[in-house]
């Protein structure tokens, strides 16, 4: 065995004494066949990639362009839709409900999230069905989600109600024109708090521990130790999980249209939504829609590129 | 540290000690099992009083205090959903279409990750860094455009209308650049010595190597499809090629208030979420997981 790859070895040695012309030509073949081989390997995802992301991200340039509908034809328009869309009945609406259920969803998400983490992180026996029960809601599509929230904010017979009965109080509208919105970004809390617990709860088993033990030896209490400790330790996971979920909640749709059909009124019509409707239902607005989703994707890269840019300077210094 | 303070204190005085630091983890331990407890308590109630109402006919819906026990019940919003709506059918797309997305998702993603991961090539940087920066973008933006490029080349209402978007998610290409880069250089060095062409080291190094990694892509693809509704909603407009997600909102608007269905579909969508959840619990977590993988 060994005798015969140093026999190999050497040949491949002797061959390779080759005049620089002979050594270009081969080098450059080699360049090719390697080149070749990576596009073959990366090609098919990347004309996926390609055709159905790409193409459409610069597609939705275009038609932000026109105007008219989408199986119609359009024509050019330049930036007039974007000059109109504050005016736009229902853009503006949709753009202020769409940053409200952020603001309000995000924050009770990630709080939650973190608190429901710092206790099963630390839990000796039983955490697997805690982490079971906690993550379920995650795997809830939208649709099945909303479904299940008519039957928690239903006046009649609804769970909010039935407790407040139970209490003595009397029932009320919980999907009101006030408090759908409120309500929309509680039902997300409730889908999402376990996808980021366990997005935690990952992060702090993996803090060091003998910071901890310094910490408690010097009688640094529980409230300390997570103010002092976790909290800058977690910092970088806590932006990410912030960028990341400000984002999932901009793209705000199925339980608005399940749960409230976008109502009372326009209360619950999201960026998504009005986009739909613009094009898909009776609207024929495509130039708008585009305008629209332009705006949504412009905030989602700015977004992307923040946290691409913080992630990559704190690797720097640490 | 601990140990040497405990040690040199008087033998019964470090036996209270330990008996007092046991109590209190006793106690704390307690503590977080109350307030998990409760937490889960919450989050899980909603889907036990949905479960309740699909097994009470129309009045027993409405009845005050509910009845919190099902006994007698009662199957008839099963029977109507399973056998006078098209459920089955729905289920049936949604499980196609998501195996569909995920097998060709499998190959297509391991296969970019190994050239972006391990193959010498012009422009690679380029197109992991577009991938980067479009990863976030949501298919709910592009329905416009995506849209209208499946109806011009005929596509709209038809499975492949369904499959082929989803495919250009750049997720699991960028996890799986990950895996690859993590396997160690000399295993397909060797292999190629050996005489192994590249897609020999792909097929029969990387891949069984990667497997761990190839569930956790298989997971987060198959369940975001799962869940997938705006695209399936646009994409297909007769009844047989409804998804699940689709077919479900489709009950929701159409027909009035009709609570024991809507109850009972809700029940009957979770079972394979739960099925596939209980077999691949770990892999499930694990999603959460990918996103700190990505740094």
């Amino acid at each position: 065995m060994v005798e015969s790859g140093v026999t190999a070895m050497a040949g491949t040695a002797g061959r390779l004494r080759l005049s620089p012309a002979e050594h270009r030509r081969l080098a450059r073949k080699a360049r090719l066949k390697r080149e070749l081989t990576g596009w073959m390997f990366l090609g098919p995802m990347f004309l996926c990639f390609l055709l159905f992301l790409v193409i459409p991200v610069c597609g939705t340039v275009w038609w932000s362009l026109q105007t008219g509908n989408i199986v119609g034809g359009t024509h050019f328009v330049g930036f007039d839709n974007f000059a109109q869309l504050p005016d736009t009945v229902g853009a503006g609406s949709a753009i202020a409900n769409t940053l409200i259920f952020a603001v309000i969803s995000v924050p009770l998400i990630l709080v939650g999230a973190l608190a429901v983490a710092l206790v099963l992180a630390r839990i000796e026996h039983g955490g697997s069905i805690y982490r079971f029960l906690v993550y379920f809601p995650v795997l809830v599509p939208g649709v099945v989600a909303a479904l299940i929230w008519l039957f928690l904010t239903n006046i009649d017979f609804g769970l909010f109600n039935n407790l407040r009965k139970a209490f003595g109080l009397d029932p009320i509208t919980w999907l009101s024109a006030d408090n759908a919105l409120g309500l929309l970004a509680v039902l997300d809390v409730w889908r999402n708090v376990g996808y980021w617990a366990m997005f935690f709860v990952a992060a702090i088993i993996g803090l060091p521990t003998e910071l901890y033990q310094a910490a408690e030896l010097d009688g640094a209490s529980v409230w300390a130790r997570f103010r002092y400790l976790t909290l800058p330790l977690l910092r970088r996971i806590i932006f990410f999980a912030v960028i990341v979920s400000t984002i999932w909640g901009l793209q705000v749709f199925d339980t608005a249209l399940v749960l409230t059909n976008g109502g009372p009124g326009t209360a619950t019509t999201t960026v998504i939504y009005r986009v739909w409707l613009f094009v898909f239902q009776s609207n024929n607005k495509v130039g708008f829609a585009s305008a629209i989703s332009l705006v949504l994707i412009v905030v989602i890269l700015a977004l992307t590129l923040v946290q691409m840019r913080l992630l990559r300077d704190r690797r720097g210094i640490d | 540290m601990a140990v040497e303070t405990a040690a040199r204190l008087p033998p019964a005085i470090a036996a209270d000690h330990a008996r007092a630091r046991r109590a209190r983890r006793r106690r704390n331990e307690l503590l977080r099992h109350l307030a998990l407890a409760a937490i889960t308590f919450v989050l899980v109630a909603p889907f036990y009083y949905v479960f309740l109402a699909s097994l009470k006919n129309a009045t027993e819906i409405f009845s005050y205090p509910p009845k919190l026990l099902p006994f007698p019940p009662y199957l008839g919003n099963y029977e109507k959903l399973l056998f006078h709506t098209g459920f089955l059918r729905w289920m049936f797309n949604t499980l196609f279409v998501a195996g569909s997305v995920t097998t060709l998702k499998i190959f297509l993603d391991s296969m970019a990750g190994y050239a972006l991961a391990k193959v010498d090539m012009t422009g690679k940087k380029v197109v992991f860094m577009a991938m980067l920066i479009l990863l976030m973008v949501p298919i709910g933006a592009l329905i416009v455009p995506l849209w209208s490029l499946m109806s011009s080349i005929g596509l709209i209402d038809t499975y492949a209308a369904l499959i082929l978007p989803p495919l250009a998610n750049p997720l699991g290409a960028i996890l799986m650049r990950q895996f690859i880069l993590g396997l160690p250089k000399d295993l397909d060095n060797a292999a190629r010595l050996d005489g192994l062409s590249e897609f020999g080291i792909y097929w029969r190094i990387v891949l069984p190597l990667i497997k761990p990694g190839l569930v956790v892509l298989a997971v987060i693809i198959f369940t975001d499809q799962f869940m997938s509704f705006i695209w399936p909603l646009i994409a297909t407009t007769s009844d047989d090629l409804q998804v699940l997600t689709v077919g479900v909102a489709a009950l929701r608007a159409h027909g009035g208030a009709n609570y024991g269905l809507w109850s009972a579909s809700a029940v009957m969508s979770l079972i394979p979420v739960g099925v596939f959840f209980f077999v691949l619990q770990r892999q499930f977590l694990a999603r959460s997981l990918a996103g700190a993988l990505k740094q």
